[in-house]
């Protein structure tokens, strides 16, 4: 009788808080955060350890995107299978979405939210039959944990390299700051910092150290916290000493001449409002994840007092990384642009579905031909710079932007920090682009 | 102020410097130092002409960060340039000491009512001007020194003199944090401090003066700008409950003035032929008894002594408001551009019938100038373009007129820019086209009629640049038309960097216009000289100025 009462009395609390969704159950918890808990994915035909090449390249089709594929049929690389890690995320992220994602649903347009404080805003299985799946995957990508509250990239090594002759014809060297204003879950304050009057979600800032004629040239992106508003980006050039602000036509621009647009890093870096987006499947892939302190790393390009040496390139003019991959559970999902002037047709994203990065992207023209391939490698924190162990973050360690129709390429050697002290909110600021440029 | 006097000054800053320097880094963990810079060769052909450049740089630049207890960031910074310019070798016919000219203006406009046959004496009014005057007039050397009194030496390697020019910058930086989570930031030394957000032309950017002489307007303000012995210090107070970012500073320029410079007659850029219409004379001829010698257009120019009043500062207030950032800015200077001052003949009675004094025409001043005004930016998604407008509001300034040869006045100056990001797909480029439109208005408060500039005038700008092969090609052009003078540049360019280390840079310099006249009553009609050079602008009397222009940069 009293326990009938008390489920009584909970359901009347349940109804006067009228619509509050129902809790996220821990089983879709553990499904989304530890897809591998209950078995590593598997292939009959792929083994950790073997090295896919031209000569086997057929028998794995399946496990490859339709681009790298390409790429090692046309002997351009081989790849190397490691075993699958578990790569779990900061227990604050998973605790966030325990507490929020119950919370969390859609607007009527593309690029409204409701509720989605911290967390995964959508931790459920997508489904074919839901229409805006895709979106749902787009939103658990930007309110991801990517690179953790916080983070900085220091040093960066962008290579612009001729595919065909494997000639470097630049080298930039940068730093790369990431700083969320909300959405936090581990470092103080969270979840958000404040004051925050024009309520921004995540700043990138981005600071040329060379070669001599680019240098000091910064770039500033705050992205506002409301998805229908366009980004602020600001550039220093270091030449005319002035902040300028960037039009959106200079996001879809090659950043600096490299073969990415600014809305390409990280595997996407825009609103969820600027794309249409479309689940396509889940599936188990091959994605360039690994342990950094396993690789054959290059020793050239970087000396560091700890000892710290980034990934090496090979493969057809140096445009791929010497790296790992592994099976993975992929989401895989679409996007196309809203903008009938955009300069591409779609991207075709492979999402790792425990982490929520994109180690892949494949990008096609405004005619529908497949124009550039997007790789990120991931590298797992505990096995990479000592003070990133325990982070629970995907570290972005690697990446490789091939213009498949140009023959050209674009290749980066990180060392990602995770450390709060690197990114002060005062490293976001416009003023910090002329005092750091002058 | 003598020149004994500005090396004690730069020898005491230095040791400021120096001491801060050292006292900072007393105790304190220093970082390597970084370094980097070019060498560079700029060759311009001219029109008619020939060599007008062989100009070859070195330049250097270091960054030292030092790690102190209670202040963050700290660094030392340098560039140091070196310039030696060949062309008074190579073209020493046209320009440098021995180079000389029929009439004055020769090098923009036929002769005039000023510059040739009148009624009466059977000679010139103005002569022409004398190149390099200490290197061929004492009386003219003397009268100008300090300002355009360099020789031909100096043209040649011009960083390598009293005012220590070859530190481009040497200064030392650093932050506080406050327990509150602002910053402040403080800069001392020899420096650059950039205002404002326009390209070419100079409206709240005028902390420090400018070397015209180098290139006229067309090399980066980065290059030209003098740099200047200040302290800046910032209180950067972040996000705000309604600003995003929020900054405060104030600037003290307690260098010596300097002046523009405009470049001595017998350089090949003297902008408005300033240089060798302050080295010419009044003839004799013309002037007749009392006179018993040709009268030098300047007798004197000022040279403000340094003092604690005569130094220049100001402040400025900015931030970011929603899409918006914007600026408040104020400053009190000096003007940079000389103002003549008509000094008249010592008997009344000739002074009465506007006879200028016989051992010179004007003197040259810089007077004490209050500037208010703002910056603001706003990116329109609507236009899917960046706007800019910048406003400056000036009292004290001199502006050039028949009589007298200035008045004062108040200045409104303001700039409207649009930068917009263009994908082209006619033009084959991957990236999207630059194209950046300025429009730069002046008005003249207290404008009266024998004023050669308009009380309103207008110069429009617009650029358009384009990038290939990986941004390592890029072709760009840039125009400007200066309405009152109805004068016209066109520049096109096109960029190569082959690699990290080589850049070159193939560019032409056209222009046209320069044949706007303004009365000038001593000549009784309209004519060029002197006063429609200012109505011609500095785009107007370069006119004979085209040029080929190659530069080849290695830098390291």
């Amino acid at each position: 009788m009293f326990k009938k009462t008390l489920s009584s009395l909970a359901l009347c609390a349940s109804v006067a808080v009228a619509a509050q969704a129902a809790p996220i159950s821990e089983d879709v918890i553990q499904q989304s955060f530890y897809p591998y808990a209950k078995g590593k994915p598997t292939a009959a035909s792929i083994q950790p350890g073997m090295v896919i090449s031209s000569a086997n390249v057929d028998a794995v089709k399946d496990y490859l995107d339709p681009a790298m594929y390409q790429f090692i049929k046309n002997g351009d690389t081989e790849i190397t299978v490691s075993d699958t890690m578990d790569f779990a995320l900061h227990d604050s992220y998973v605790e966030a979405t325990r507490k929020y994602a119950g919370d969390t649903r859609l607007g009527e347009k593309i690029g409204e939210i409701e509720g989605s404080e911290a967390g995964r805003p959508f931790p459920q299985e997508p489904s074919l039959d839901d229409p805006r799946a895709g979106e749902k995957l787009a939103w658990n990508y930007k309110n991801g944990y990517n690179w953790g509250d916080s983070a900085a990239i220091m040093p960066f090594y962008w290579k612009y390299r001729d595919m065909n002759s494997g000639k470097v014809e630049r080298t930039v060297k940068f730093n790369f700051h990431f700083l969320n204003y909300t959405h936090r879950t581990q470092q103080e304050p969270y979840p958000a910092i404040t004051p925050n009057p024009s309520n921004l979600f995540r700043g990138i800032y981005v600071q040329v150290l060379e070669p001599f004629d680019i240098k000091n040239t910064q770039l500033l992106i705050q992205r506002f916290d409301d998805d229908l508003k366009r980004d602020n980006a600001y550039l220093y050039l270091g030449f005319q000493r002035r902040v300028r602000r960037l039009s959106t036509g200079q996001v879809t621009d090659a950043f600096l001449g490299s073969d990415l647009m600014i809305e390409d890093f990280e595997g996407y870096n825009g609103r969820i409002s600027d794309m249409n987006w479309t689940y396509k499947g889940t599936k188990t892939m091959l994605l360039p994840m690994y342990n950094h302190n396993n690789l054959e790393l290059d020793t050239e390009t970087h000396a560091d007092d700890d000892g710290y040496q980034v990934v090496a390139f090979g493969g057809k003019g140096g445009c791929f990384p010497n790296i790992q991959w592994q099976l993975r559970k992929v989401y895989l999902l679409e996007s196309d642009p809203v903008d009938p002037n955009h300069p591409i047709s779609k991207r075709e994203h492979y999402i790792d579905a425990q982490t929520f990065t994109i180690p892949r992207n494949i990008t096609y023209d405004r005619k529908g031909d497949m124009w550039k391939s997007w790789l990120i490698g991931q590298a797992h924190p505990d096995y990479h710079l000592p003070q990133n162990k325990g982070t629970g973050v995907s570290i972005d360690d690697s990446f490789s932007m091939v213009d498949i129709q140009a023959n050209h390429c674009t290749t980066g050697q990180f060392k990602g920090i995770v450390d709060a002290t690197l990114t002060p909110e005062s490293k976001m600021t416009v003023q910090n682009l002329r005092a750091s440029g002058a | 102020m003598s020149n004994k006097i500005t090396r004690t000054l730069n020898t005491i800053s230095m040791g400021v410097a120096a001491g801060l320097t050292m006292g900072v880094a007393s105790g304190v963990n220093a970082a390597e130092m970084e370094r980097a810079g070019f060498v560079e060769n700029a060759t311009y052909y001219r029109d008619g002409v020939g060599l007008s450049k062989f100009r070859n740089t070195i330049q250097g630049e270091f960054s030292k960060a030092l790690d102190t207890s209670s202040w963050s960031n700290v660094t030392i910074n340098g560039t140091l340039r070196g310039t030696y310019d060949r062309v008074y070798d190579l073209n020493d016919k046209e320009f440098g000491k021995d180079a000389g000219e029929d009439y004055l203006g020769q090098n923009w406009h036929p002769r005039g009512a000023a510059t040739t046959f009148i009624p009466g004496p059977n000679t010139t009014i103005l002569s022409a001007g004398v190149a390099f005057p200490c290197e061929n007039d004492p009386l003219l050397c003397r009268n100008l020194g300090g300002y355009m009194d360099q020789d031909e030496n100096d043209a040649m390697f011009p960083e390598f003199n009293d005012e220590l020019d070859f530190i481009r910058e040497l200064y030392i930086r650093g932050d506080k944090y406050l327990d509150n989570g602002d910053v402040v930031s403080v800069k001392l030394g020899k420096q650059q401090v950039v205002w404002g957000k326009t390209d070419l032309f100079r409206v709240l950017d005028v902390i420090n003066p400018v070397d015209y002489s180098r290139h006229n307007i067309y090399d980066e303000l980065e290059d030209i700008r003098i740099p200047q012995w200040m302290v800046t210090a910032e209180w950067r107070m972040g996000s705000t409950a309604t600003f995003d970012d929020s900054n405060f500073s104030i600037l003290w320029n307690f260098d010596e003035f300097r002046p523009n410079n405009l470049g001595t007659c017998g350089q090949p850029y003297k902008i408005l032929d300033a240089g060798c219409f302050f080295s010419a004379y009044i003839n004799l001829a013309d002037l007749g008894a009392p006179y018993s010698n040709n009268v030098p257009i300047i007798h004197d120019v000022e040279d403000p002594n340094w003092s604690l009043s005569n130094t220049q500062f100001g402040f400025k207030w900015e931030g970011v408001y929603g899409d918006a950032t914007f600026s408040v800015n104020a400053l009190h200077y000096r003007q940079q551009l000389p103002s003549l001052h008509f000094r008249k003949h010592p008997v009344a009675a000739l002074a009465a019938a506007g006879l200028p004094a016989p051992d010179g025409v004007f003197d040259i001043r810089f007077p004490r100038v209050t500037l208010l005004g703002g910056a603001f930016d706003y990116y329109s998604m609507a236009t899917d373009a960046t706007w800019r407008i910048e406003l400056a509001y000036t009292e004290g300034e001199e502006l050039p007129r028949d009589t007298n040869g200035h008045k004062a006045t108040s200045m409104a100056r303001y700039v409207i820019g649009m930068d917009k990001n263009l994908i082209i797909p006619a033009l084959k480029a991957r990236s999207a086209f630059l194209i950046s439109a300025q429009l730069f208005g002046e008005h003249i408060l207290d404008h009266v009629a024998d004023m050669p500039n308009d009380e309103d005038n207008w110069i429009a700008t617009l650029l358009f640049k384009g990038w290939y092969m990986n941004n390592r090609l890029s072709p760009q052009i840039i125009i400007a038309h200066d309405v009152a003078a109805k004068s016209t540049v066109v520049a096109p360019s096109i960029s190569w960097t082959p690699d990290n280390h080589w850049t070159f840079n193939l560019a032409l310099n056209v222009k046209s216009g320069g044949d706007e006249t303004f009365a000038w009553s001593v000549a009784g009609t309209e004519t060029f000289e002197p006063l429609a050079r200012f109505t011609n602008g500095p785009i107007g009397v370069a006119n004979q100025e085209d040029e080929l222009q190659l530069t080849v940069r290695y830098s390291f």
